[in-house]
C-alpha cells in the first residue's frame, strides 16, 4: 500500500485520525508520518502502530527459532505473538518473558528504573513482607513507617489508601 | 512578562493514566464479553454512592458513530476509541472533565481536562480516581517497571500530561520547527493539530511529556508546566513585534470581518480564521472574549455540529450552520 499522504513511498505507519467528522485509519510512509509528528511512540495514547513498533523486538526473533514455543500460562500468548503484534498479552507475560523483553524496553526507556507511584497494596506488601535481609527493620520500625506513611495519605485526603495502611497496621500489632 | 497575554496561549490541559486490572488479560486478549465484565467491574469499583450522579456509563454500541467521532473531537476520547464500539465503555462526568476509556488499549484510561495551564490541578483530580481504583481493585504493577501496560513504551508512571498551546506569532516568523526539535531533545513532544492533510490548522500545538518510566509523576508534570511556560514567555514577545505590522493587522480585521459575515465555513477556513481573531483579542486589537473563541474552536468540528444538530449533515449544510454558530457567538460575545 502506498502512503496516502505523498502517495509515492510504502506506507508503514497506520495511524487512526478524525477527519471531516469521521475516524479514519491513515497509511503512511515513515518520512510522512514522520513529517506529520507520528514518528514518537509517545505522541498519543492511541497511536498504533504495530509494525513499526515490532521493529523494536527483530533482534530478540531469531534466537526463538528450533526451539519449543515457550507460552505465557495466564494468557497463552508467545513472545513471538507478542513481537508481531507490538502488544504484550497480559500483565504475567512481563514476568515470563522479562529477559527476552528488557533489550527492548531498554532500547526505548532506557536503564531506568520506575520512579513513580506504587499502588496501595504493594506498598502495604513491601511492608508487611518478612524481610530476610540481616538489616530488617523490626515490626516496630515496619508500624512506625505504615503510620506516616497512613498520616501522609490522611493529610492528601487520601482516605481509602489510609484504610488499607490501617489495616496493615492492625495486622502488623496483632502479629505482635 | 505581560501576564494576561500568556494566560491566554494554553487552551487547555491534560492528564492521562493508563492502567490494568492484574486478574485480567489485557483488552487485545480479550473476548467482548470479557472486556463487558472488566468495564463493569471498573465501573462499580469506581462509581458508588456519592460519585455516581456526578458520571454517565456509557457502552460504545449505545453511541452514533457521529457522537462517538464529536467526544473525539472535544478530545474526550482518542480517534482509535472513536474508530470501534466493540466491546468499549466510556465513564464520563457530566460536566466533561473526567472521561475513562475501558478497554482500550488498556483496560482503564482515565484522563482529566482542565481549562488553562492547569497541570497539578489535573493530576490531583486523575491520582484521586487511580488511588480510588487501587484502593478497590489490584493493579498490575511491577517494581522495576511500574505500572504494566499493553504496550511497553507507556511503562512506568503510564503518565501522559499534555497542554493545547495557540502559537500564531511563533508559528508565523516560522520557528516552530527549530523549537520542535528542541523540545525533542529535553524528552517532550510538541506536535501540531493537523486538518485534512499535513497542513497544521489553527496554529495549536499540543506539548506532551515522553518519558515514562524513571521519572516521577511530579518531576514529569513540573518539567512540563516549566518548559510550557518558557514557551509562552517565547510566543508573548513574538507577539508583542506583530503590533506594529500594519499588514498583520489588517489580516485580523479581515478575519473577522469574514467569520461575521460569511454564509458558508469550511472547518479548516474557519479554524484558521478564529486562531487570527483569538490572536488579535489578545493583543487587545478586538473585542471578542477569549473564552467565546475557545469554546468555538470545538464547537465547529464536523461531527459535534452534527450533534447539535441532531442528525448528520452533509458537508454543504454544516459549512452554512457553521457560519451561522460563528456569527452568532461572535455578535452575543
Ligand atoms: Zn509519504
Ligand atoms: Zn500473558
Amino acid at each position: 500500500m502506498l502512503c496516502q499522504n505523498c502517495s509515492k513511498a510504502q506506507a508503514t505507519t497506520h495511524i487512526k485520525r478524525i477527519i471531516n467528522g469521521e475516524a479514519t485509519e491513515q497509511h503512511l510512509c515513515a518520512a510522512c508520518a514522520k513529517k506529520l509528528g507520528f514518528d514518537s511512540f509517545f505522541d498519543d495514547f492511541s497511536l498504533s502502530i504495530p509494525n513499526f513498533f515490532s521493529g523494536f523486538f527483530s533482534d530478540a526473533v531469531p534466537a526463538l527459532a528450533g526451539r519449543k514455543t515457550e507460552r505465557c500460562e495466564t494468557c497463552g500468548s508467545s513472545f513471538d505473538e507478542i513481537v508481531r503484534t507490538g502488544m504484550v498479552g497480559c500483565a504475567d507475560c512481563y514476568e515470563t518473558f522479562y529477559d527476552k523483553l528488557l533489550p527492548s524496553i531498554q532500547r526505548i526507556h532506557g536503564r531506568a528504573r520506575h520512579a513513580g507511584k506504587t499502588p496501595p497494596q504493594v506498598v502495604a506488601a513491601e511492608q508487611t513482607a518478612a524481610p530476610k535481609e540481616t538489616a530488617a527493620p523490626t515490626r516496630e520500625q515496619q508500624i512506625e513507617a505504615l503510620q506516616k506513611q497512613m498520616q501522609q495519605a490522611i493529610d492528601s485526603q487520601n482516605f481509602e489508601q489510609a484504610a488499607v495502611l490501617r489495616d496493615n497496621i492492625k495486622a502488623l500489632r496483632e502479629e505482635q | 512578562m505581560n501576564e494576561q497575554m500568556m494566560q491566554s496561549i494554553p487552551l487547555s490541559t491534560r492528564i492521562r493514566l493508563a492502567r490494568n486490572l492484574k486478574e485480567y488479560p489485557f483488552p487485545a486478549k480479550l473476548s467482548a464479553e470479557e472486556k463487558q465484565l472488566v468495564n463493569e467491574t471498573v465501573r462499580d469499583a469506581l462509581l458508588d454512592g456519592d460519585d455516581a450522579g456526578n458520571y454517565r456509563y456509557i457502552e460504545m454500541k449505545d453511541l452514533s458513530s457521529t457522537e462517538a467521532v464529536s467526544l473525539a473531537e472535544k478530545h474526550l476520547i482518542s480517534p482509535e476509541f472513536a474508530s470501534s464500539a466493540d466491546g468499549r465503555a466510556l465513564i464520563l462526568s457530566n460536566d466533561e472533565t473526567v472521561s475513562i476509556m475501558l478497554c482500550e488499549e488498556d483496560h482503564v484510561r482515565i484522563q482529566v481536562i482542565e481549562p488553562g495551564l492547569s497541570l497539578d490541578k489535573a493530576w490531583e483530580k486523575a491520582n484521586a480516581l487511580d488511588e480510588k481504583l487501587a484502593a478497590r481493585l489490584t493493579v498490575a504493577f511491577d517494581e522495576k517497571l511500574g505500572y504494566l501496560t499493553q504496550c511497553p513504551t507507556n511503562l512506568g508512571t503510564a503518565l501522559r500530561a499534555s497542554v493545547m498551546l495557540h502559537l500564531p506569532a511563533l508559528s508565523r516568523a516560522g520557528l516552530m520547527p527549530r523549537l520542535s526539535s528542541t523540545i525533542a531533545k529535553l524528552g517532550l513532544t510538541l506536535r501540531g493539530t493537523y486538518g485534512e492533510g499535513s497542513k497544521i490548522v489553527g496554529e495549536l500545538y499540543q506539548l506532551s511529556n515522553q518519558v515514562t518510566l524513571g521519572i516521577s509523576e511530579q518531576a514529569a508534570i513540573q518539567n512540563l508546566a516549566a518548559i510550557a511556560r518558557q514557551i509562552m514567555e517565547q510566543e508573548t514577545a513574538a507577539r508583542e513585534t506583530l503590533r506594529t505590522d500594519n499588514v498583520f493587522i489588517d489580516r485580523i480585521y479581515r478575519a473577522n470581518g469574514i467569520l461575521q459575515s460569511a454564509y458558508m465555513l469550511t472547518c479548516s477556513e474557519c479554524t484558521d480564521l478564529l486562531s487570527l481573531v483569538r490572536l488579535g483579542a489578545a493583543l487587545g486589537i478586538l473585542d471578542v472574549p477569549l473564552d467565546t473563541l475557545t469554546k468555538l474552536l470545538t464547537a465547529i468540528q464536523p461531527a459535534t455540529l452534527s450533534v447539535q444538530e441532531g442528525r448528520v449533515l452533509p458537508a454543504a449544510q454544516r459549512d452554512v450552520l457553521r457560519a451561522q454558530k460563528v456569527k452568532e457567538a461572535l455578535q452575543n460575545a
